[in-house]
């Protein structure tokens, strides 16, 4: 008995637990590596886990999407009870995951597959997510999807540039790095790309400079703090923007394992849906 | 006859006595230096007006302008292209002044040249945003109003009349210390102003002596040279090469010789017989100082040294950005201290313009580095209170669109180039730039130099002292107490970061101290330290 479509993201849009159970959204784990072991994102690793073990590792983890037979594999098991799926991916210009998805659909015949490139990463994909699973119709959900992409937005403090760079996500250009003072950096992924807005020395200053970013953007639609092992700051942020924004939910969510791997501890991000 | 000549001044005689007054201050400058107010050393207004002064008489050294403002205007711009530190731009305005004053004028009559001096004074006055009186501004002043009432008297003339200018000058000098708390505490005059006393009075010894000599020893201007011998001693900066060698011939002119590569450089010394003749000179262009020599005979000793690094570093395009920025604007900051200039370039600004404290940098050697950046707007940050002035006399010098973000010292200079966005446009970037530098606190470490009373402190040369935001606040037995003393006063509570600045003065062990300390005291403070290799200045910390 097939009924309707299925919402399928991945495990960088850093889908509340809560939202993944009562929406029924199907996670697909991105790879964390350290070394040789393999952990599946928020599968094998939680984390907390993850960023213990990165403060002890002496080589920085790698990370990588999941196979296209991955996604085959879950998009098998889906066409039992659904037939379509909306398939809503970490941006393409920072990873293979969106292609493997596309690849992996090719091998399952009788079920549809739209594969949305979110051409941004963490919660902004989440609210994508649940637009999605609230649309009457799969052609619903991706018009509604596809025309918010555009306006998805991630503003990223990071405690340092180091992780970033080492991902190979930034060049040193781009991030205007100082090589020898330990900046603060702003990053905003936008338009398929992370460009680098303002640096600052402190991080007081740069929470300070990020909201007032933010106040420029108005109005937005959804809007998120997200952090890596930085519960109180973003906390407290959330607190201040709940009661500035009161027409807004504003979750806090925990960025997991492979987005940690490129930020680092201690990073902070407003992400939201312009309107 | 000699009184009838000296009744007017010409463009020789213009000429000869500036060339007096650089004489009289390079002989005199260090004695300017030590007249200074606070216990910092950055007693180098003497040497910052000796600069400026001999910039001013670069162009006129060739010059056989007849006509008085012909040499005023030569003057007037080679002073702007040489301005160093405050007392040197406003001794440039003195001479634009002078130089507008006298415009279209081939002689000048006591009374014009006492009207001369004073409307000097006023453009001086005009220049300074908020003119302070007891400083060079009033001794101006008064040299223009003594003038003024000497060219009123019947039996005026020239010599009369500078004479008044300089006793004006002496008597506003030796005033200054009732008109200005800070030097009734360190117990001087104001250097600036008495760095004015001294070019007047050079002046006066020059006309005296033409007036006595005119008649009847013409070959007495021999006495010339003595400005350009003594212009050997002074700082090495804003010349290429130090080139020398010896020239052996046969019946060579060391006049002509002389005439011939004054003209190539400056600091020049060609002394000599005539078959060997030494040739010392700074210049920007070595290869035509030696074929010009190589024409007298053979050449030994041949020796050319790079001095100057900066320059050098302009011209090869060094810091360039690898990629071209979007908003189209450039970086240029004035910093010492080799870690200090990394952490400069690593932060993206395009050209280092080195000078600081001791060495303020010249307007010529700013609006070089704005030059050469490959932008037509250009943010020039001068790190230095001393240097703000001549900063902004370059904004007026190009065609670029120069921005001056007034940065006071080495960590409001780094705000404000870490504030700096490549997407921006110049304006907002400024604004922005300056609003995060006055975010920042500075704490400068640092030996009295000499003794000394200021704000209050009695300060004993080579104490400890330390000083919040410019303005000395404590002395101490040592460094780290200083440190502990002004971040007690800052309140470490409100403060997350503390970037410590080691200077080549200080010691790895007390470098090893301060970290710990502060540390320890203030475990709620983020500490770093960065190799600032300043000189003078064994730490510089940024709190913020």
């Amino acid at each position: 008995m097939k009924r309707g479509f299925a919402v399928v993201t991945d495990s960088t849009a850093d889908l509340p637990d809560e939202w993944r159970d009562s929406y029924s959204i199907e996670v697909v784990p991105l790879k964390v590596l350290f070394g040789e072991e393999t952990f599946r994102d928020r599968v094998d690793m939680t984390d907390q886990d993850f960023f213990r073990r990165l403060g002890a590792a002496t080589k920085l983890p790698t990370t990588s999407a999941p196979s296209p037979g991955e996604f085959a594999a879950v998009y098998e098991r889906l066409a039992k009870d659904y037939d379509s799926c909306i398939s809503i991916h970490l941006g393409a210009q920072l990873s293979a995951t969106a292609e493997a998805a596309r690849v992996g659909a090719q091998s399952v015949e009788g079920f549809k597959v739209h594969v949305v490139d979110s051409e941004t990463v963490t919660m902004p994909m989440a609210f994508l997510c649940r637009i999605a699973a609230e649309s009457p119709t799969m052609e619903a959900a991706v018009a509604a999807v596809e025309e918010r992409v555009p306006r998805c937005r991630v503003l990223a403090l990071l405690d340092t540039l180091r992780y970033l760079e080492m991902g190979g996500r930034v060049s040193r250009a781009q991030a205007l790095i100082g090589t020898i003072l330990d900046l603060k950096p702003l990053l905003l992924v936008a338009d398929r790309e992370i460009k680098p807005l303002e640096r600052t020395r402190t991080r007081a200053r740069a929470i300070t400079r990020m909201v007032e970013f933010l106040r420029t953007e108005l109005p937005v639609e959804h809007l998120a703090v997200v952090h890596g092992q930085a519960r109180d700051e973003a906390e407290s942020i959330a607190a201040g923007l709940r009661s500035e924004l009161p027409g807004l939910e504003i979750p806090i969510g925990a960025i997991g394992c492979v987005l940690g791997t490129h930020t680092g501890p201690g990073a902070l991000g407003l992400v939201y849906i312009k309107k | 006859m000699a009184a009838e000549r000296a009744g007017a001044v010409d463009g020789q005689l213009f000429k000869r006595a500036l060339l007096g007054s650089l004489s009289w201050l390079s002989a005199n400058h260090e004695e300017v230096n030590r007249l200074n107010v606070f216990p910092v050393p950055d007693g180098d207004t003497g040497t910052n007006m000796l600069l400026t002064l001999q910039s001013a008489v670069e162009d006129i050294k060739e010059s056989g302008a007849t006509e008085v403002s012909k040499i005023a205007k030569l003057a007037s711009h080679g002073s702007l292209m040489g301005a160093r530190g405050n007392s040197g731009v406003i001794l440039s305005q003195i001479f634009r002044g002078f130089a507008r004053a006298v415009e279209g004028k081939t002689t000048l009559t006591p009374v014009e040249l006492a009207a001369a001096f004073e409307e000097a004074a006023n453009a001086a006055y005009r220049a300074v945003n908020k003119p302070t009186e007891g400083t060079i501004l009033t001794v101006a002043r008064e040299a223009g109003r003594a003038a003024t009432a000497a060219a009123g008297s019947p039996d005026a003339n020239v010599p009369r009349v500078i004479a008044a200018a300089a006793a004006g000058a002496r008597a506003a000098v030796l005033k200054t210390p009732s008109q200005l708390q800070i030097l009734r505490e360190a117990g001087v005059v104001d250097a600036g102003g008495y760095g004015l006393q001294i070019i007047l009075e050079g002046m006066l010894k020059t006309v005296e002596e033409s007036e006595a000599l005119l008649g009847s020893h013409p070959q007495a201007r021999a006495a010339i040279p003595a400005a350009v011998q003594a212009s050997i001693a002074l700082p090495e900066g804003g010349w290429g090469y130090c080139t020398e060698f010896l020239i052996e011939g046969t019946r060579l002119d060391v006049e002509a010789i002389r005439t011939q590569i004054e003209a190539l450089g400056n600091s020049v010394l060609v002394v000599g017989e005539p078959e060997l003749v030494k040739v010392h000179v700074h210049t920007d262009d070595p290869t035509r100082v030696i074929n010009l020599a190589g024409g007298y005979g053979k050449l030994l000793k041949l020796s050319v040294g790079d001095m100057s690094t900066q320059h050098k570093r302009i011209r090869e395009g060094e810091g360039a950005p690898a990629e071209r920025r979007p908003n189209g604007v450039g970086l240029v900051a004035v910093v010492a201290g080799s870690g200090l200039v990394e952490i400069f370039r690593g932060l993206g600004v395009d050209a280092i313009v080195e000078g600081g404290q001791t060495m303020n940098p010249s307007t010529q050697d700013m609006l070089s580095a704005v030059e050469s950046v490959p932008y037509d707007e250009v943010i020039l940050l001068p790190n230095n209170g001393n240097v703000v002035l001549a900063a902004k006399q370059v904004v007026g010098l190009t065609k670029k669109r120069v921005r001056v973000v007034e940065t006071h010292s080495v960590p409001q200079g780094v705000s404000a180039v870490v504030a700096f966005r490549a997407d921006r446009p110049a304006e907002e970037n400024a604004k922005a730039m300056k609003a995060e530098a006055e975010r920042v606190q500075t704490i400068e470490v640092t030996h009295a130099v000499r003794d000394s009373r200021s704000n209050g402190l009695r300060v004993k040369k080579g104490d400890v002292i330390g000083l919040i935001n410019d303005k000395l606040e404590f002395t101490g037995l040592d460094y780290v107490d200083v440190v502990n003393k002004a971040l007690g006063k800052l309140g470490p509570e409100s403060f997350e970061l503390v970037t410590v600045y080691r200077g080549a003065g200080a010691s790895d062990e007390e470098l090893a101290k301060l970290e710990s300390d502060l540390r320890s005291h203030y475990p709620s403070l983020e500490v770093e330290v960065q190799q600032g290799g300043q000189q003078h200045y064994p730490f510089i910390l940024s709190v913020e």
